[in-house]
């Protein structure tokens, strides 16, 4: 099981970055402890990068602070980050040296034992390409490559934005079971942004959901399970007809899916789908089909976020 | 901490082409003034391979080692003032337009020394390009067997040329700064041609020995007759300067958000 602890590792109060007319991050109150794997999901603009970057002081708050590992983040602060590894939007790395020499630097410049860099390549399996330079590598590679130079030093808390970026399916599992392994058996805290909502959903124990700059939501799995609706998904012949039967059947909660024109979203279904079913058939409405469904991460986020359904 | 540093900032010349290219382009200067000189001294050959136009006024010009040495001292200022500042555009900028910049800024280091390390690469990158074309130019003068070589002159020319290279690396911090502000190559190569050009118009002023970009012009002979030494001044404005431009640089580092 993790080693998850109730020890704050990375925390924000009130933090606040304004870009002139632009409230990019709006009092942001973050809580991230020790050993969990944190999902931090937004929408393009939701300022999860600007929250990134503040977190790891490449850029200063209007207001408020972080602090990660109990040190201020302030200009200047420097050896927090012995116990930092991050990658910070896209992969990059200088590109005439090879995989090897450019984690060598990471090396040098974190303090890491010599045998750091081969252990690293190992681990993201990039020995095949330790040779090439970077220059060379393809996005997947340079993602990964991006990835060891995070951990490199053996950090206890890794900050990831988007760290799935440019991977395949098959490296995206992969790095899944490497950043669990990590947060598992290590305890490394892992806060991570992504888009995509199926791979946080599997990976992270908390998530936070960030809108126009403000956190909307923090929960964990058990809560996301909670809060995620259950409702019966019914394909019909003719949805107004049916919302009406169903209305006077005494199903209060309907919605239609605005993308499939078709379906109407009985939430108060409970445990009678068989009810609605009767319903329906016996006016002579043409079922296709009637599936008992949860929301998932994705679902929610967007309902959360105004999106559609 | 900065040994290491150090040692990574010289890595990243690793396969630099752009280093090979600054030696290429320094170099071209001492094989220019040989043609020059060869030309100076046999106008007739000169002209009949096409190499002299026929209304060309060589009067006033002479072959000798002491010219050619000027000349040298001429090409290492003006290298100094362009090819020093793409040195240090490109030691600073690279980070910028290749991205690494951001993977510098949290680390436990403090990110002044990078900028140090940064000046320091630059000055041994340009400390070895102009040994490099002061041999160069040796060779070539004897080569071409000028008049008036002595040991003087010899021990002159590396004189002069490498403290025309030294003060013209005083002001490059000026160009760590912009580049970090700027964030890519183009604002301090545009500086750079512009302070040559006002350092030009500063030093046919009385304010040349005050403005840090015709300290050099003064010096080399751009602007008039070689100054024959550096006014204590001139010492005093190039270092207030320099260490000003390298504090802003750390300054704006430290400070200024890094959203690359």
């Amino acid at each position: 099981m993790p080693p998850a602890t109730d020890t704050t590792v990375i925390s924000t109060s009130a933090l606040t970055k304004r870009y002139r007319d632009v409230l990019a991050v709006d009092a942001l109150a973050l809580d991230v402890r020790r050993g969990e794997i944190y999902g931090f999901l937004g929408r393009n603009g939701a300022g999860k990068t600007t929250t990134i970057r503040m977190l790891l002081g490449l850029i200063r708050p209007t207001a408020g602070e972080v602090r990660v590992l109990e040190r201020r983040i302030v200009p200047g602060e420097a050896s927090v980050f012995r116990r930092v590894g991050f990658l910070v939007e896209s992969a990059t790395a200088y590109p005439n040296l090879t995989v090897r020499e450019n984690l060598d630097i990471q090396r040098r410049l974190t303090g890491a034992p010599s045998t750091a860099v081969a252990e690293t390549i190992d681990l993201l399996r990039l020995g095949e390409y330790a040779d090439r330079r970077a220059g060379r590598l393809s996005l997947g590679n340079k993602q990964r490559l991006s990835l060891a130079r995070a951990m490199l030093h053996k950090p206890d808390v890794l900050v990831l934005d988007e760290p799935a970026n440019a991977l395949d399916p098959a490296g995206i599992v992969e790095i899944r079971g490497l950043l669990r392994s990590l947060a598992d058996e290590r305890g490394v805290t892992v806060f991570m942004s992504s888009h995509i909502l199926g791979e946080v959903a599997h990976l992270a124990d908390r998530i936070g959901i960030i809108h126009d700059g403000r956190l909307l939501e923090e929960l964990d799995r058990d809560e996301l399970k909670a809060k995620a609706r259950a409702y019966v998904a019914v394909t019909v012949n003719d949805p107004t007809l049916a919302e009406t039967l169903l209305h006077e059947a005494g199903f209060r909660h309907l919605e239609r899916d605005s993308g499939a024109p078709g379906v109407i979203r009985v939430l108060d279904a409970g445990k009678r789908p068989s009810e609605i079913a009767g319903v329906l058939v016996r006016a002579g409405l043409e079922l296709t089909a009637l599936t008992p469904t949860r929301e998932d991460l994705e679902t929610y986020f967007l309902r959360l976020t105004g999106g559609d359904l | 901490m900065f040994a290491q540093v150090l040692a990574t900032e010289f890595a990243k010349l690793r396969r630099s082409k752009v280093t090979w290219g600054t030696l290429a382009g320094l170099s071209m200067g001492p094989l220019g003034l040989a043609l020059f000189m060869w030309i100076i001294r046999e106008p007739g050959r000169a002209a009949t391979l096409g190499l002299l136009g026929t209304k060309a006024n060589l009067s006033g010009l002479e072959a000798t080692w002491p010219a050619y040495a000027s000349a040298i001292t001429l090409v290492v200022g003006i290298g100094g003032m362009l090819l020093l500042s793409f040195i240090v555009a490109f030691i600073f900028g690279r980070e910028y337009t290749e991205g690494t910049a951001k993977n510098l800024l949290a680390l436990p280091i403090g990110r002044e020394w990078f900028v140090l390390a940064k000046l320091v690469v630059a000055a041994v990158w340009w400390i070895a390009l102009t040994a490099a074309v002061i041999a160069e130019s040796l060779v070539i003068g004897l080569a071409l067997g000028l008049p008036g070589f002595s040991a003087r002159v010899a021990s002159e020319l590396v004189g002069n040329a490498m403290l025309a290279a030294a003060i013209s690396y005083l002001p490059v911090p000026v160009i760590a700064w912009i580049t970090t502000a700027g964030r890519g190559y183009m604002p301090p190569l545009a500086f750079a041609i512009a302070m040559m050009a006002l350092g030009n118009v500063f030093g046919k002023t009385g304010w040349a020995e005050w403005f840090p970009w015709s300290i050099i012009p003064s010096l080399i002979g751009m602007v008039g007759q070689p100054a024959q030494s550096v006014p204590v001044g001139s010492y005093i404005v190039l270092t207030i300067t320099f260490v000003g431009s390298a504090v802003a640089t750390a300054l704006q580092l430290r400070y200024a958000d890094n959203t690359q």
